[in-house]
């Protein structure tokens, strides 16, 4: 019998050892669209165009119901843009993003770099725009959404081309970016929220004010969620160079229940608003990842 | 606090181990990029108070831990009214008293008290430390300074005594002894049969800080029974005898003996029986019997005491006195003569001389002022001439005889007389005195008179005791007495010799006061010497609880193991 494994639902540090993004992504998703058998992204468009004879695989519910009533026929509706969702993936490249939290691990960023190529490969094959915006302190790379042909490849290259930042000034990025999202879509945010919650959703809110469907990312390496480390260390954050001396045995519990405090306190307020927020850590395959959405 | 090693707390600078630890391993901690330091900075935040309280915490339990344990190797030493013999005690001035006196002889509950008294100071003794200083009184009144062993060794050999203890005077020189001391500890130990008559007049004056504690009699309040011989004096051919003892005694018969001085004992025969209860005197005439010195004795039957059961007395049996009364002696002195004439006391000599006028040659003269005041300064040329002292002086007031000497002439009293002056402090030579003026001395050969015996100048004459004291006055004062003195000690007589002849003697007896066994009561005891009564227990409870130690080590690591399992506690939690 052959022992068949899906990529998607590997550990992420060992997908990624099996080559670029594109190569992982592409393994991912065959992965993952495999497991569930249709997409799980719809457009939202309701311009009616023509009629067409029913395939095999159609969804149902775009059958013509009244036209199987009359004539004992199966058709199905076909939709202006019907698959032409415009999907804006923004990827958070601030330097706390460059962190892991063990040497096994991959970092935020590598982690987010690759779920979201493998989300811009979705949405591309069922011909959704996708486009792509990376940031730190500023906005660094902007893709416009778009269908062609090698958009991905683009995205991936964006993705490969944005260095490191060495800051984070998310509130103002965030507020730029409302900006450059004129048609409504579906925004994704992949970040590790360490700015401040309040600037932070006031952005995502207006995104959210203006029609755009948005969902949050929030990813976290497991060091991040379970404070350890030797006796007494100084922690230094890579972004502001401050520093605090702690002894994580002893701050451990207060640490954890501050991170659930947090953690919960971004899915209260995104229920709020409206604004759909995952927590990821980074050793959860990708697959599963991907599969919140679904 | 006191310590036994106290070196060890040299080790109390290992106390700031953990703090020196807490510092140096703050100095330099490693290095590490951790992104979500606001978490941090919010967790170090919400429990910032409750870790710098569990750091001193730590701190605290692991300094205590260091102290406790340093400490416990210091073996200290704290105050304590523990148990006897539980604990060390700081250096104490210890005075013992250990009462010997006759009375520890009786025998209460068929054993000898002293037995009880002996077994008791042992043991304060025993208890005794190498840094105390130690005394030892007995009834002797001597302060014997000693290391415990060779004071053990002096209890051990310690026999009823026959002197008696004053015990306000011991205890007051016991406490300036440890009093001088310049230890924490001073106590004075007292270990009597605490008799009444032990605690003698007055108070003893407890210095601050010297404890007094006092062995209470094991019957207390119960007086044992007793009797004792207090006296046996001859006098005028009869011996009297005073019984002493426990008061409400039943009446004791007391067998008179007699032999000749330098006999042997057992040639003693019973002269004599009397019947006599405590408290109260008896005499016992004497049989006539050859001139010389006589040893007797008093014996009372055996009871619980018998060191006074039996009292010695001597008696010089003397020729009768040659004497002769000049005109000027008056009738009284005349016809009193004349019955000891009769009575065979006294023949018609010139050995004694009474009259107004010094004899010239040898014997002795009884002289009484001259009737007629003009001859006052002849009379005491005459005596300034023969070499006495004594005069004649102002005339005196009128007043009763006191006389210690002289039996039976007390009270009587005396118009007139002349005050005898010279001679001053002498007052051996005083025989009686009227209103403390002497009224009649002996100086030499000489008997003075202040007053005339006639009427006209005292009653005495008219008394019944006159012949009796003309008796005296002749063959006994004016002829000179054999020195005889009574002396603490056991019973029996000592002569005094000079030459061939024997010039006095010395009866030695146990003192009176030792017969009565009445105990004292603790408010006697209390205002006489400062001391609480206590039973054994109670006594050797207290002993040294003033400065008593014991040593707290093993308490110490009993805390220390319950601030090391506190501090792994509150560590793990930390952790």
């Amino acid at each position: 019998m052959t022992d068949v494994r899906r990529i998607d639902l590997l550990d992420p540090a060992e997908v990624a050892r099996l080559g670029g993004i594109e190569i992982v992504a592409q393994g991912v998703v065959e992965g993952f669209l495999a497991g569930i058998h249709r997409s799980p992204f719809r457009g939202f468009s309701v311009e009616f165009t023509e009629h067409r004879a029913y395939q095999p695989g159609d969804e149902p519910r775009y059958l013509d119901w009244k036209i199987l009533a009359r004539a004992d026929r199966l058709f199905v509706k076909q939709f202006e843009e019907e698959t032409n969702l415009r999907a804006m993936l923004l990827v958070d490249a601030s330097r706390s993003m460059a962190w892991r939290g063990a040497p096994g691990r991959l970092t935020k960023r590598a982690y987010a770099d690759r779920l979201v190529a493998a989300l811009a490969l979705i949405l591309l094959r069922q011909r959704d725009a996708t486009g792509l915006i990376t940031f730190d302190e500023a906005v660094r790379q902007v893709i416009p959404a778009r269908v062609r042909t090698g958009q991905w490849t683009r995205l991936v290259r964006a993705l490969l081309d944005t260095p490191d930042g060495r800051g984070t000034a998310a509130e103002a990025a965030l507020l730029h970016l409302t900006g450059l999202l004129a048609r409504r879509g579906l925004v994704v945010l992949v970040s590790d929220l360490l700015f401040d919650r309040a600037l932070a959703l006031t952005a995502l809110r207006y995104l959210r004010h203006r029609g755009h469907n948005v969902i949050v990312f929030h990813v976290m390496d497991p060091a991040e969620a379970e404070l350890s480390g030797p006796p007494e260390v100084r922690f230094r954050d890579p972004e502001s160079r401050a520093s605090v001396v702690v002894r994580p045995r002893e701050l451990a519990r207060a640490y954890g229940e501050t991170v659930r405090r947090e953690v919960a306190a971004w899915r209260s307020a995104c229920r709020r608003h409206g604004i759909g927020y995952h927590h990821v850590l980074t050793d959860l395959p990708f697959g599963m990842a991907l599969r919140l959405l679904a | 606090m006191s310590f036994l090693h106290p070196l060890a707390l040299l080790g109390l600078a290992a106390a700031a181990i953990p703090a020196l630890l807490h510092l140096l391993e703050r100095r330099v901690p490693p290095e590490a990029e951790f992104p979500p330091i606001r978490y941090l900075s919010e967790a170090e935040r919400q429990s910032a108070r409750r870790l710098k309280l569990r750091h001193l915490l730590l701190l605290l339990l692991r300094t205590a831990l260091i102290v406790l344990i340093v400490m416990a190797a210091a073996r200290p030493l704290v105050r304590s009214r523990g148990a006897v013999g539980g604990g060390a005690h700081e250096p104490t001035a210890l005075a013992l008293i250990l009462d010997n006196s006759p009375s520890s002889g009786a025998v209460v509950d068929g054993r000898p008290l002293i037995e009880r008294l002996k077994r008791v100071a042992r043991a304060a003794i025993a208890r005794a430390a190498t840094g105390d200083r130690l005394w030892l009184m007995l009834s002797d009144g001597v302060a014997r300074a000693g290391s415990r062993d060779g004071l053990l060794a002096t209890v051990d050999s310690v026999v009823p005594g026959w002197r008696r203890l004053d015990l306000t005077e011991a205890v007051a020189r016991a406490t300036r002894l440890v009093n001088a001391e310049p230890l924490p500890g001073r106590e004075v130990a007292v270990v009597s049969d605490l008799q009444r008559t032990t605690l003698g007049q007055g108070r003893a004056d407890i210095p601050r800080g010297v404890r007094v504690l006092a062995l209470a009699p094991r019957s207390s309040g119960e007086a044992l029974a007793n009797r004792g011989v207090a006296q046996a004096r001859v006098a005028d051919g009869a011996l009297a005898i005073t019984v002493a003892g426990t008061p409400g005694g039943t009446p004791a018969s007391v067998t008179v003996r007699l032999r000749p001085a330098g006999g042997p004992a057992g040639r003693s025969r019973d002269v004599g029986r009397a019947l006599a209860a405590p408290g109260s005197s008896a005499s016992v005439p004497l049989p006539s019997v050859a001139p010389g010195w006589w040893i007797g004795e008093a014996v009372l039957d055996p009871d619980e005491l018998r060191a006074d059961d039996r009292r010695a007395f001597v008696w010089r049996v003397a020729l009768p006195a040659r004497v002769r009364a000049d005109p000027g002696a008056g009738p009284f002195v005349a016809a009193a003569l004349v019955v000891l004439a009769q009575g065979r006391r006294i023949v018609e000599g010139s050995d004694v001389v009474v009259g107004e006028r010094l004899q010239g040659g040898a014997g002795t003269t009884v002289l009484l002022p001259p009737g007629d005041p003009a001859l006052i300064g002849q009379a005491n040329r005459a005596l300034a001439a023969h070499g006495v002292p004594w005069r004649f002086g102002d005339v005196g007031t009128p007043g009763a005889i006191g006389s210690a000497a002289v039996a039976g002439i007390g009270g009587i009293p005396v118009a007139r007389r002349y005050r005898l002056t010279g001679a001053a402090g002498d007052t051996t030579a005083v025989l009686a005195t009227v209103n403390g003026d002497p009224w009649l001395v002996r100086a030499a050969d000489v008997v003075l008179l202040g007053s005339r015996l006639d009427t006209a100048w005292t009653a005495l004459p008219a008394s019944p005791a006159f012949v009796s004291f003309v008796d005296v006055l002749v063959n006994r004062l004016a002829r000179g007495e054999a020195l005889v003195t009574e002396a603490e000690g056991p019973p029996g007589v000592v002569f005094q010799l000079q030459g061939a002849d024997t010039v006095g003697a010395v009866v030695t007896a146990p003192d009176p006061r030792e017969s009565d066994l009445t105990p004292a009561t603790p408010d006697v005891v209390g205002r006489a010497i400062g001391a609480e009564m206590l039973d054994e227990a109670g006594f050797a409870a207290e002993q040294y609880a003033g400065t008593r130690r014991t040593d707290v080590s093993a308490l110490l690591l009993v805390l220390a193991l319950l601030v090391a399992g506190v501090e792994l506690g509150v560590a793990t939690r930390a952790q």
